[in-house]
């Protein structure tokens, strides 16, 4: 029996397996590194070391892998961004919906990234973290201030989610599984 | 041979694309990575680079994040390929900061991986190329990597504090214990290390080791070599420092004691103390024993180091060579070609000073000069021709001449250079000499070789009267087809001195006027230049009618400078007196000095309304000018003569970085040399320049502290002028920061010329003030509190020749004639302490620092000569000749009449003072 559920669960890999691999970015302290904490460990922490760099994580759901390109998100980095986007299944664009400032910010950097040749066509997905905190822009806020509407050569979502309460974390899981091939 | 030539191409083309491979980067996107793609393309970069290949900063920025991408992957050997490829990427590729993170994680000591040093050693990479700041940051790490049991991690954490010390000299200093440690730790290692491999096999065999990291015992203690460099990065500028250090580690007399293992550290030790022994006479001695002791040291490397460095030692003896020679003569019967490459090249290099040393070697050579490596058999006859007899010369050639064909340019040149002193050493073989040069003349090689061939026939020409024709024929021969413009330059111009001097004149100018119908503008202007000397300097008439007639064709030639120089020599042939002034005046002007008038000249901007002034210039005869140029040729070196460099315009230089100094105009004339103001063995060693200025006289003193442990502060040296001297004083000018040990600092002190038309001559006290602190050994800071000190020096003397007079060359019978009517004085004096004419003619010369001109210098009577001397006064006062008519009794010394002329009444003045007082 043992041996049974064994074969089967190494047959559905090799057959049923997927992977996808994405890139997280966004503007410093938008939340990107605790989204792949939560996504990876379901772990939730409030010091979080701004990332150098990156940090690349694998994180299994079901019989998804996902590989997660976590890149830092402060100035000096973000010219760097597109050469981590290329190839990649889904760019994720992480932005702090409480903090309304850093909005005409995050929307010049999310749009000279997609300005990339490169990059047409490679689906993007627009998370609005931090929505437990109190007067946080909602959905269609976000949209109008990033000027998601006038982005055409590529498929679009925007959602409205937190880390620290892990709310909607379920769709975005659910977006990012479909991706995977 | 067609299939290995197939193969290299194939190989060469299939790595050497640069365009495949920038394409081929995409695997590194590629997911699941695959590493051993990803490392043959990196191998494939690395190639590349290492074959000096050169990526764009962009290419190299997108290879370079392709690179990062691959730390994902955790097989042990990809991960040190891409260090290395991260490495040679640093230097060129952008934003290299991204990597930091991930390679400090690897760097982490409780890693236990393979790749952990070439982490380390590439984070230096990192690290030098982004923020030296951040050496500060990671000094922690590093030196606990230093004195990392594992040899590996310990010399990779060496290695990059070598590299980053020009970064962060400071932050690594602090290293030195650390490195100490290194140097000395290895050495216990070593006695476990029978134990530790059997224990290592013991625990392999209860519990699998970590995989792909296994810590190896060393057995070639080469961090020892990496330590020792870091050390001596770190102590460099302290000689006293490296001297102790290559006492400690150098281990006694016998060299037995010593911890170092490894023979290249061994080999660097023995560098350094060649270096300390090459500046510092003092430790010579000691330094000579620890070298004895290495030649018997059980590494041929150290012996044979420790041998090359005696040989190369300044002033060696015919005693100390016995040891290291007997040392090489082993190596020279060795089997291994380096050994015997090294040190027949070694020898080679010590038979051109010391022949009779390398003699007892013959033996051996002669056994060389058949080896199968050309390169050793070259080595072995060049020597063997230094060395050897006048009867083996003929045989030598023989063999020589069978292999020239075989050997690189770079040894042809090596041979020639041997037959060029061996010619002047036996000049009854120069007929054979000859016969062999012009041979080779015909040969392929390229430029250097050619002028190595034409330098060495141009010697002959010099110095041996009987092969004058044969040489200068076989030169004409070789410009006939010459490809190298210079030589053909230098030919003519050798041919229009010499030519006309044979007793067949003619036959050289057909040669001549073949350059002028068939070569370059370059060389033809040189022809035609060689032809004016033919119709100057011969004597029958009609070979100055027919180069009247081949100059005048020259009118016609589609060069400027040709047409010029042939209209120019056609009327100087014409007139004799132009003659005189243009093609057989001997004398020209000082290179150096006409150098640094010129720089000044251009740099002053207010000079440029006036043309430039060359009647301040000093002159030197051609033979001068030869001496000065030419490079020490092999015969020069054996009699060591030193040409003497003018330092004038390195002074120069140092006064205008002085802005108290920077009005006072340009720089009239400093000293030639140094002053001596101290004995040279004293606490502190002052010497003395002197500069004139027009309106100011400046006196430069060099301090140097040779006391370790202390500092001096405000450093500065009183002088007290004695009498009236009409010198007013204006500043001291003192040493800005504290005269560390061994470090010279410079001070001046400035006086104004009252009347800036005389020349005021006297002497003054000197005495140096200073605040003397000691500095605390351990953490070399100065103490708070010093003392006031005084040092007496000794006389500062202005006047004489040698502050306001430079020599200069002149035609003295003629000049001394014109100058009958300008300024001129007569005195006589009985100079009673001379006890020869030669004594009072090199106190003359001495004193008025003029040049002896026609050979006057010698005396060739002892009871009567004349001594004829020219010079040239600072600040455009211009020549002053003198006439010193000596006579000699013996018991009443010499008598000298000197008679002076010069172009103003003041020069006349000065020299008579000069010798007066």
């Amino acid at each position: 029996m043992f041996l049974f559920s064994a074969l089967y669960s190494f047959f559905s890999r090799l057959f049923f397996s997927k992977t996808a691999e994405i890139t997280i970015v966004g503007l410093q302290a938008s939340g990107k590194t605790s989204f792949v904490n939560v996504i990876g460990s379901g772990q939730w922490s409030e010091d979080v070391v701004p990332t150098v760099a990156f940090n690349l994580r694998r994180v299994r759901q079901g019989n998804v892998t996902l590989k997660v390109w976590d890149v830092a998100g402060q100035p000096k980095f973000r010219n760097m961004w597109d050469r981590y986007c290329r190839g990649v299944d889904a760019i994720v664009f992480v932005v702090d919906s409480h903090d309304k400032d850093t909005l005409p910010i995050a929307k010049f950097e999310l749009h000279s990234l997609l300005d990339c040749a490169p990059l047409n066509g490679v689906p993007l997905l627009v998370l609005g973290n931090k929505n437990d905190l109190p007067g946080h822009a909602s959905i269609g806020e976000l949209i109008h201030a990033l000027d998601l509407d006038k982005i055409h050569n590529r498929p679009v979502s925007c959602y409205s989610c937190s880390m620290k309460s892990q709310h909607n974390l379920d769709i975005v899981m659910k977006w990012l599984s479909s991706r995977a091939s | 041979m067609s299939a290995k030539k197939d193969e290299e191409t194939g190989l060469g083309s299939y790595y050497n694309n640069k365009t495949t491979i920038l394409q081929e980067a995409r695997v590194f996107n590629e997911s699941p990575i695959s590493p051993r793609k990803c490392r043959a393309l990196l191998t494939r970069i690395v190639y590349l680079l290492y074959l000096g290949e050169t990526f764009s900063a962009q290419e190299a920025t997108t290879l370079f994040f392709g690179t990062t991408k691959l730390f994902q992957h955790k097989d042990s050997a990809l991960r040190q390929m891409v260090y290395l490829s991260i490495k040679e990427l640093a230097n060129t590729a952008e934003d290299i900061i991204m990597v930091t993170s991930s390679i400090q994680k690897d760097t982490q000591p409780n890693l236990e991986v393979i790749y952990r040093p070439n982490a380390i050693r590439a984070l230096c990479r990192i690290i030098d190329a982004i923020a030296p700041s951040m050496v500060q940051a990671v000094e922690r790490f590093y030196k606990t990597a230093i004195v990392d049991k594992s040899p590996s991690i310990s010399s990779a954490a060496l290695v990059s504090a070598y590299h980053l010390f020009p970064v962060s000299r400071d932050v690594i200093k602090r290293w030195v214990n650390e490195a100490q440690e290194a140097v000395n730790a290895k050495a216990t290692s070593s006695f476990f290390s029978g134990s530790s491999s059997s224990n290592y096999l013991g625990f392999s065999a209860s519990a699998p080791p970590s995989p792909g990291y296994q810590a190896v015992p060393s057995t070639s203690f080469i961090t020892q070599y990496h330590a020792l460099g870091l050390l001596y990065l770190i102590r460099q500028q302290d000689r006293m420092a490296v001297t102790k250090m290559i006492q400690q580690l150098g281990g006694g007399k016998s060299g037995a004691g010593t911890t170092l293992k490894n023979p290249m550290a061994l080999c660097m030790l023995i560098r350094y103390a060649a270096k300390v022994l090459d500046e510092d006479p003092n430790v010579q001695k000691q330094m000579l024993e620890l070298l004895e002791g290495w030649l018997r040291h059980k590494s041929d490397m150290v012996n044979y180091e420790a041998a090359r460095v005696i040989c190369e030692m300044k002033n060696v003896t015919p005693q100390q060579l016995i040891r290291p020679v007997a040392v090489l003569q082993l190596f020279l019967s060795s089997t291994k070609p380096t050994l015997k490459f090294a040190s027949i090249r070694t020898l080679s290099a010590l038979a051109l000073t010391q022949p009779a040393a390398v003699s007892n070697c013959n033996l051996d050579m002669e056994n060389l000069i058949t080896d199968s490596n050309r390169s050793i058999a070259t080595y072995a006859i060049t020597t063997l021709l230094k060395t050897g007899n006048e009867a083996s010369v003929d045989r030598l050639m023989k063999q020589i001449s069978g292999f020239m064909s075989e050997i690189s340019d770079e040894f042809k040149v090596i041979v020639v250079d041997a037959i060029r002193s061996l010619c002047l050493k036996f000049p009854a073989k120069q007929a054979l000499m000859l016969g062999f040069l012009a041979g080779v003349l015909r040969d392929e090689g390229g430029y250097d070789f050619k002028r190595a061939v034409v330098e060495a026939i141009f010697d002959m020409i010099k110095f041996i009267e009987d092969c004058k024709e044969a040489a200068l024929g076989h030169l004409c021969e070789f410009i006939e087809d010459c490809e190298f413009t210079k030589l053909s330059v230098r030919i003519l111009h050798l041919l229009g001195i010499e030519g006309p001097k044979t007793p067949q004149p003619t036959k050289y100018i057909r040669y001549i006027y073949n350059r002028v119908v068939l070569e370059n503008a370059i060389v033809r202007a040189a022809a035609v230049s060689s032809l004016a000397k033919f119709g100057v300097n011969v004597v029958d008439v009609a070979v100055k009618r027919s180069i009247g007639v081949l100059l005048s064709r020259c009118l016609d030639d589609s060069d400027d400078e040709v047409r010029d120089r042939a209209t120019m020599y056609l009327r100087v042939m014409k007139e004799p007196p132009l003659a005189e002034t243009y093609v057989k005046d001997e004398s020209v002007f000082s290179l150096a000095a006409l150098e640094s008038k010129l720089v000044a000249y251009v740099k002053d901007a207010d000079a440029s309304n006036q043309p430039f002034d060359t009647t301040s210039l000093p002159k030197i005869s051609r033979e001068q000018a030869r001496q000065e140029s030419a490079r020490p040729s092999a015969l020069e070196t054996i009699h060591t003569l030193v040409p003497q460099k003018s330092a004038q315009s390195a002074y120069a230089k140092q006064l205008q970085a002085v802005p108290e100094l920077a009005s006072y105009g340009p720089v009239l004339n400093s000293s030639a040399k140094p002053i001596p103001l101290t004995e040279s063995e004293t606490e502190y060693v002052v010497s003395c320049v002197k500069h004139i200025f027009k309106e100011h006289i400046v006196f430069q003193f060099n301090v140097s502290n040779t006391l370790p442990d202390t500092l001096l502060e405000r450093t500065s040296v009183i002088m007290q002028p004695s009498g009236d001297a009409g010198l007013t004083e204006d500043s001291i000018i003192p040493i800005p920061l504290s005269v560390q040990p061994n470090h010279p600092g410079i001070l001046y002190v400035s006086f104004t010329r009252d009347k800036p038309e005389e020349y005021a001559t006297a002497s003054f006290q000197c005495t140096l003030k200073f605040i003397s602190k000691e500095v605390d050994p351990s953490s070399g800071e100065p103490e708070e509190d010093g003392y006031e000190d005084e040092y007496q020096l000794e006389e500062v003397e202005l006047g004489g020749g040698g502050d306001y007079i430079v020599p200069t060359y002149v035609t003295f019978a003629s000049e001394w004639e014109k100058m009958k009517g300008a300024a001129n004085a007569t005195e006589t004096f009985a100079l009673s302490a001379m006890e020869s004419i030669k004594a009072a003619c090199d106190s003359i010369i001495e004193i008025l620092n003029m040049e002896a001109l026609g050979g006057t210098e010698i005396p060739s009577s002892t009871a009567v000569h004349t001594l004829n001397l020219a010079g040239l006064v600072v600040g455009g006062v211009g020549k002053v000749l003198v006439r010193a008519r000596m006579t000699f009794v013996r018991g009443q010394g010499v008598t000298l009449e000197l008679g002076v002329r010069a172009e103003k009444e003041e020069a006349c003045n000065l020299v008579i003072a000069a010798i007066a007082g």
